[in-house]
């Protein structure tokens, strides 16, 4: 289990996540969703050790990460895909791969295994990472991320901007992954792929948890989901 | 023939100078002004393993390794709290380097100059397509093309290369996936200050050793990073060469015209190419 206890977060003086509680199994898939500026990428980078906490705990397991360097964090089996996907870019597509993997024991993904869910990903293997379409980078950003084989993987916006046949592909990836026991944090400003996907979901407005339950009951809230995130797709 | 040669063991001696210098502010975007008192450190403890041990080797390995352990020091101790401030911190920081170091040389080994002697195994002449060579030229010569090599084969095909690339684009990614970049930063830092040190003792046997002895050595230096584009260090081998060879001819057929030359190669770069004379737009070292 990952999570942030009674944790406020500031960006400089101003108060960016205020007393947020959130827990993620880690055989769960939970969404994080809410719109632009509610505090969702802040969360992800708070539970990475990116952004440190003025309040509250960061626990992973039993264990208070508060303290932890990012790398420690990282270590313990956390993995953060960010929504820029922040490729490298004077490595080229193999060796994206393999530093995803250099500080981690062997697991179930390995190189073969992520080149066999992103195909296309081997048929650019030597390319360099500035040469890739944004879905592409966002395949290779997420292989990356396998390749230290994460027992919680957080997912910041991976389905931004890609066409909707790469979306469903990606949708496809993310349930494989959970099959093999690794725990999602989906964040996402609408709900079309939450609603395929999560087992129970956060709604966050001005840094702070609204609202919070199974999908099923997120389903009933129309008023909020109106009222609170991006929707045009809530269905 | 023999200009040469002397044009290519000047453009190697400025490779080794230079490739720790492209590699700091490459990978890790330091200007290091301490660069070339490193170099004349090198070349004081060379000097001074080879009086005790009668070594030449023991010098050269020596100041390599001594010298990147000071650069570990001072990247560990002082530059590391400034990475997040603006470069004319480090600037101001690797002056007072130059500082440190040049009083550490005068404490230790006085004011005057020193005189290396040449190794014994390297200290006579061939005769190469009818001119008299000195051994130790060839030695610079084929010494500097096997460390380019080492050096291109460590950046672009070893796991230390790939990560030090990564973290010269994204640092903070690196640490996302559980990587420890401080200590690449270390390394990276050690790494080129240790090919001072080599460049130095390397030079040792050739030149007087002395407190002044970077100065004229550094500027090519710089020259040689800008022509090669920063952080490039095949650019840096073709513009050593093309330096040394320049300097070679220069001064063989009109010395007078030397610097006025290397320094209009320099202004003409900056003005039309200031991304380097040998950049290339791949993802080279």
């Amino acid at each position: 289990m990952i999570a942030l206890e009674h944790a406020s977060v500031k960006y400089g003086h101003a108060l960016a996540l205020e007393d947020i509680s959130i827990e993620v199994g880690l055989h769960e898939i939970v969404a994080i969703v809410g719109r632009n500026g509610a505090g969702k990428s802040t969360t992800l980078k708070t539970l990475v050790g990116l952004l440190p906490l003025v309040a509250g705990r960061r626990v992973f397991g039993e264990r208070d990460i508060s303290r932890l360097s990012v790398e420690q964090i990282a270590r313990q089996g956390v993995a953060l895909v960010p929504d820029t996907r922040r490729i490298f870019p004077n490595l080229t597509v193999r060796e994206n791969l393999r530093i995803g993997a250099v500080a981690h024991q062997p697991g179930y993904w390995t190189e073969a295994r992520v080149l066999e869910v992103f195909p296309r990903l081997g048929e650019r293997i030597d390319f360099g990472g500035d040469q890739l379409s944004g879905g592409e980078q966002q395949m290779l950003a997420i292989a990356r991320a396998l390749l230290g084989n994460p027992r919680i993987l957080l997912l910041d916006e991976p389905t931004e901007g890609l066409a909707p046949l790469i979306v469903d592909q990606l949708v496809e990836v993310f349930a494989h992954v959970h099959r093999q026991g690794t725990g999602i944090v989906l964040v996402e400003q609408n709900l079309k792929v939450p609603m395929k996907l999560a087992h129970r979901q956060y709604v966050l407005d001005h840094g702070q948890v609204v609202w919070s339950g199974t999908s099923a009951e997120l389903k009933d809230q129309r008023q909020l989901v109106e009222n609170l995130i991006t929707t045009g797709a809530a269905q | 023939m023999s200009t040469l040669i002397i044009g290519l063991s000047l453009g190697m001696l400025l490779f080794l100078l230079a490739s720790g210098l492209t590699l700091i502010f490459g990978m890790l975007g330091v200007i290091n002004f301490a660069h070339g008192a490193l170099y004349m450190l090198g070349a004081y403890i060379a000097f001074d393993i080879g009086r005790h041990t009668g070594s030449f080797v023991a010098g050269l390995i020596g100041a390599t390794v001594l010298v990147a352990l000071a650069g570990a020091l001072i990247e560990r101790l002082a530059l590391r709290p400034l990475y997040d401030r603006p470069h004319f911190y480090q600037l101001i920081l690797t002056f007072g380097v130059i500082l440190v170091i040049s009083e550490v040389v005068k404490v230790v080994w006085g004011l005057g100059y020193q005189e290396s002697t040449m190794p014994p195994a390297l200290a006579g002449t061939v005769d190469m397509f009818g001119s008299t060579i000195p051994v130790y030229r060839l030695f610079v010569i084929g010494f500097g093309a096997l460390v380019s090599g080492g050096l291109f084969l460590l950046i672009e095909k070893s796991t230390f290369g790939m990560l030090v690339r990564a973290a010269s684009s994204d640092g903070e990614m690196v640490r996302l996936l559980g990587l420890p970049v401080a200590s690449v930063r270390m390394a990276v830092f050690a790494l080129g200050s240790g090919l001072a040190g080599l460049a130095g003792a390397i030079a040792a046997p050739l030149f007087p050793i002395e407190l002044g002895m970077a100065t004229n050595t550094i500027i090519d230096c710089f020259i040689v990073v800008i022509l090669g584009g920063l952080g490039n260090i095949r650019g840096a081998v073709a513009a050593s060469l093309l330096i040394g060879l320049v300097r070679a001819i220069g001064y063989s057929y009109m010395p007078s015209w030397v610097d006025i030359l290397t320094f209009s190669l320099l202004i003409a770069t900056l003005l039309t190419r200031p991304q380097g004379l040998f950049f290339r737009a791949t993802r080279s070292a």
